[in-house]
């Protein structure tokens, strides 16, 4: 089932939660909703499932305008934040409670909602587990009880809002690649809610990332981390260093060091320009490379902890910029404090004023 | 000599002088023993002062067998009532904003802050013969005043805090996830109440009921004031007693107090078996 949000807006008193939001999900897609609290997110998921009214705007399920729609006859799946499970309720009655509560005519047999239940706990791998409570469960347990539940009505979609926000890391990663291999499995139309860039990036199709009530970028995992659409995008994904400079004649400016802006599509007169360099996007030499593209920096501190080995800079100008080496990298140079070095950007983000917000 | 002083000065912060703690202890115990046992037992002894005989006697009195039934009457309509309402406006408070709110919440406590003997007089104000609604009733026969009606609107007012006021922090702490789960799940209002919400809050609903009970059937200033002590009729346990110990009656008088000295007990083993019932459950979260 596809869902199309269309100009939604809403807001909470003077607080505007959603300022116009258009998408498209297609049949069967895996999109995160991607932002800081406060950007609008998971209004926007409950706006979908039915649980917050938008001030205008219209929500679609496969080309059906659904705005008028109960939450109860929108069929989706719900999982919540913190599980939102009875927790006066085993497993097994948890699971059961949306068949259980049908209305006669509708309601499974004793014995096919049996059958169900079990067949849910298998999937989501809790089988043993049906005469327990709760809070007899750890935190990744009960949100696959909460998944299984949500999956017993048979909804026409999944929305799950920080599924994976109140786990600890270790459970967090695991329980992400099995989300991502269920949906594989199911191909149910699934959002969820994360402000966990990682997250986003390694289980989604599809990633809208959301800043103040408004969208900044939709676009694949690799779209959205490579080719950021605004300066937002690319701060919110991942660390990056940020320059303020001049762009003059397909140049940037770093201080007064000219440097090879390598893309700069037209944008030829000088003017201010804010760039953004990843950290791992930036090498490391002893001498100044002949193109030019390269800023002067001494070495601050060195931490070797970790699959990279990460160093900050002191630029000329005295700004502080990371920079992430490979560890052989590390050593064929021989880095030390207080070395000066040459800091060379391998790949270059450039905004200019007209062009960010 | 500097050292040994800071340790004694820790030691004081630390650990009370053990006459400190014999003082608290005996003082609580003074206490209780002044004001509690002392009352059970001399309410006991009086009742059971001259044999079992006149303390049943005293009981089974037609004065006395009508008070009880009375007293029965009044909490069979009462508790049902404050259940409906405190159930209602908990559910209101916890699960919508709305204008107001805040100023039911206060007007909620009002009961606990007024003197129960001004919760009496406003039923006179408003029903009495010279009462506001007062003409109106009198012209179409309805009697309120100095009959079961005045009684039991008195002891609703004085006793409808106790379950709301004991199932709104619960209902608060919960929030309402689980109900808002319930309705994606595709339950309507009344499974989502039935199903989801009464039993999370189960425990301190009966023990709301349990203590709105006790005091229902204990009440004395407002129902005073609007039962019109008519022997027989209109007069409740409470009112019973007063009567035969203003008859210099005491056998009879600390009789009948038994019984709410009993009602007392019992409410006292139910509210601890309900607390360690809701703390096994709610404990195991």
């Amino acid at each position: 089932m596809s869902i199309e949000v269309q100009r939604i807006v809403k807001t909470f008193g003077s607080f505007t939660a959603l300022n116009g939001v258009n998408f498209r999900i297609a049949p069967g897609e895996l999109v995160a909703l991607l932002g800081p609290s406060g950007s609008g997110k998971t209004t926007l998921l409950r706006i979908i499932a039915g649980l917050e009214i938008p001030d205008s705007g219209t929500v679609l399920f496969d080309g059906l305008d659904v705005s008028s729609r109960k939450v109860k006859e929108r069929q989706v799946g719900f999982v919540f934040q913190h599980y939102a499970l009875f927790r006066h309720m085993t497993v097994f009655d948890n699971v059961a409670f949306g068949l259980n509560v049908r209305p006669r005519r509708v309601r499974p047999s004793q014995e096919a909602i049996k059958l169900k239940v079990f067949e849910l706990l298998k999937l989501v791998r809790l089988e043993g587990m049906a005469l327990r409570y709760p809070s007899q469960l750890s935190g990744g347990q009960r949100q696959r009880v909460a998944l299984a539940r949500a999956l017993a009505i048979e909804p026409k979609m999944l929305l799950l809002d920080e599924p994976f926000g109140s786990l600890d890391a270790k459970v967090r990663k695991e329980l992400r690649q099995w989300i991502r291999e269920l949906h594989d499995k199911l191909h149910m139309t699934s959002v969820f809610v994360t402000h966990d860039q990682e997250e986003a990036l390694e289980v989604a199709d599809r990633i809208v990332v959301m800043n103040e009530g408004k969208i900044e970028q939709i676009g694949t995992p690799d779209e959205v981390y490579h080719h950021p659409a605004s300066p937002f995008v690319s701060h919110f994904l991942g660390s990056v260093n940020l320059f303020h400079c001049r762009l003059e004649g397909g140049k940037i400016l770093f201080g007064n060091a000219p440097a090879d802006s390598g893309k700069t599509e037209g944008k030829q007169e000088a003017r201010n320009a804010t760039v953004y360099i990843r950290p791992h996007l930036l090498d490391i030499e002893y001498s100044a490379p002949a193109n030019g593209n390269y800023f002067r920096a001494k070495v601050k501190s060195i931490n070797a902890a970790g699959p990279l080995v990460r160093v900050e800079l002191t630029t000329e100008w005295d700004a502080l910029v990371q920079v992430e080496i490979s560890h052989e990298r590390y050593q064929y140079l021989g880095l030390k404090k207080d070395a000066a070095v040459f800091a060379i950007p391998k790949e270059v983000k450039v905004f200019t004023e007209d062009y960010s917000i | 000599m500097n050292k040994s002083k800071t340790i004694e000065i820790q030691k004081a912060r630390f650990s009370e002088s053990p006459w400190i703690k014999r003082g608290l202890i005996g003082t609580a115990l003074f206490f209780l023993g002044i004001f509690l046992f002392g009352p059970i037992l001399v309410v006991f002894l009086n009742a059971f002062g001259k044999g079992i005989g006149p303390y049943w006697r005293a009981l089974t009195e037609p004065a006395a067998i009508s008070a009880i039934r009375l007293t029965l009457w009044v909490a069979a309509i009462v508790v049902p009532c404050n259940l409906i309402f405190g159930l209602a406006a908990a559910w209101a408070v916890t699960k919508f904003n709305f204008f107001g709110k805040k100023i039911l919440l206060a007007l909620i406590d009002l009961p606990f802050t007024v003197s129960p003997v001004i919760a009496g007089l406003i039923f006179v104000l408003l029903f009495g013969a010279r009462g506001i609604f007062g003409p109106w009733l009198q012209a179409h026969n309805i009697r309120i005043l100095f009959s079961v009606p005045g009684i039991v609107l008195a002891t609703i007012f004085v006793t409808f805090p106790f379950v709301a006021r004991e199932i709104i922090p619960l209902m608060q702490s919960q929030g309402n996830e689980e109900e808002t789960a319930a309705v994606i799940l595709g339950a309507n209002g009344w499974q989502t109440f039935f199903r989801v919400t009464l039993p999370n809050i189960k425990w301190g609903l009966l023990y709301g009921v349990i203590l709105c009970n006790a005091r229902a059937m204990g009440e004395f200033g407002a129902v005073s004031v609007v039962s019109g002590h008519i022997r027989g009729l209109t007069n409740t346990i409470p009112l019973h007693v007063e009567i035969l110990y203003n008859e210099y009656n005491f056998t009879a008088a600390f009789a009948v107090s038994s019984l709410l000295m009993f009602l007392a007990f019992v409410t006292l083993v139910v509210k601890h078996w309900i607390e360690r019932r809701s703390r096994k459950e709610y404990c195991g979260l």
